[in-house]
């Protein structure tokens, strides 16, 4: 699936890009591909390892939608955008599918939810696959039903807290 | 979206479309080997200078589908602002989000993942009806449209007579 949130979205770095801006931007570091960790780099420059050992499936990210390219090759400044947004996909609430009669269907991939399938509920309570909504967010923070921006939804939403 | 899942979206819709058909085209595959590539049959729609076409056109579907666009072509000549020369489709839901070369697509008019070969053919057909000249595809079918209307019409027309042979 080559999805690069899972780990992320299982070991939580406890790295909160919405408070304050004091963090360091962190960098993001490709040690392989089903190990990609978010770093808050405590020195300057950039922190690259060795490289990574070769491998078929290097994750891929989306400096704008249309663009791949594996975490070797991000500028900086993409790097910083790519960890904030990965940042904020973590801060989006999930669950597993209860059921519910209201949400059916994952528009993205046009299956019926299960019971237990584990799903994301974005600020305009839209709700999808994990799996199917991350892909999507890493490359266009919107919700794909409704076209709300996430990102000032999600900011708003911490504002009034 | 790993190509299986990809593939398997398209499978269903194709299943769904064969199943209860859409009005205004149809569909299926170029190869039925190759489920990334279609081939659709649109009916010129009614109340438009296209009314009584029959104008046949393929849609290429990335791997990544539905994260990125497809690509649509007409294969049957047609003469339209919004369509290229050579067939390509130019409407902003087939480009993607952070794709807006000219700054003028607001992000909601672009691709999102929940489009389907319905929706894409609904946007099209509406495009047929309704060309835009803000973003014109063929300058001269648009610069036509807009200064030499009755030469357009004849253009159309031609196309439209064409395709009807095509058919026989």
């Amino acid at each position: 699936m080559g999805n690069c949130l899972q780990g992320l979205t299982s070991s939580n770095d406890g790295v909160s890009l919405l408070r304050g801006s004091e963090t360091p931007p962190p960098l993001l570091e490709s040690q392989s591909s089903s190990d990609l960790q978010l770093h808050a780099s405590s020195s300057s420059g950039m922190a690259f390892g060795p490289p990574p050992p070769y491998e078929e499936s290097m994750p891929m990210y989306h400096p704008t939608p249309n663009v791949s390219r594996p975490a070797s090759q991000l500028t900086e400044e993409e790097q910083v955008k790519i960890a904030k947004r990965i940042g904020l996909i973590q801060h989006l609430p999930t669950g597993t599918y209860d059921g519910c009669k209201k949400n059916r269907e994952c528009v993205i991939c046009m299956v019926e939810f299960m019971v237990g399938d584990a799903v994301r509920y974005l600020p305009c309570m839209h709700t999808y696959h994990v799996e199917c909504i991350d892909d999507w967010l890493m490359r266009s923070f919107t919700c794909p039903s409704c076209m709300e921006p996430v990102e000032s939804a999600l900011l708003s939403t911490y504002e009034a807290n | 979206m790993s190509e299986l899942q990809s593939a398997l979206l398209l499978r269903k819709q194709l299943a769904e479309l064969n199943k209860n058909p859409v009005e205004g085209f149809s569909a299926g595959l170029i190869d039925d080997s190759d489920i990334y590539r279609w081939e659709v049959l649109l009916i010129g729609p009614p109340d438009t200078l296209y009314e009584g076409g029959f104008f046949k056109a393929h849609i290429y579907f990335p791997k990544e589908y539905p994260l990125r666009p497809p690509k649509m072509k007409f294969i049957t000549e047609i003469w339209h602002p919004n369509i290229e020369k050579n067939g390509d489709v130019c409407i902003s839901i087939l480009h993607e989000p952070g794709d807006d070369k000219w700054g003028y697509e607001k992000a909601c008019e672009r691709w999102l993942p929940i489009h389907t070969v319905e929706t894409i053919m609904i946007s099209v057909i509406s495009m047929l009806a309704d060309p835009n000249d803000q973003s014109p595809a063929n300058v001269d079918a648009a610069k036509e449209w807009r200064e030499n209307f009755p030469e357009f019409k004849r253009k159309v027309a031609r196309c439209v007579r064409r395709s009807q042979e095509e058919m026989l």
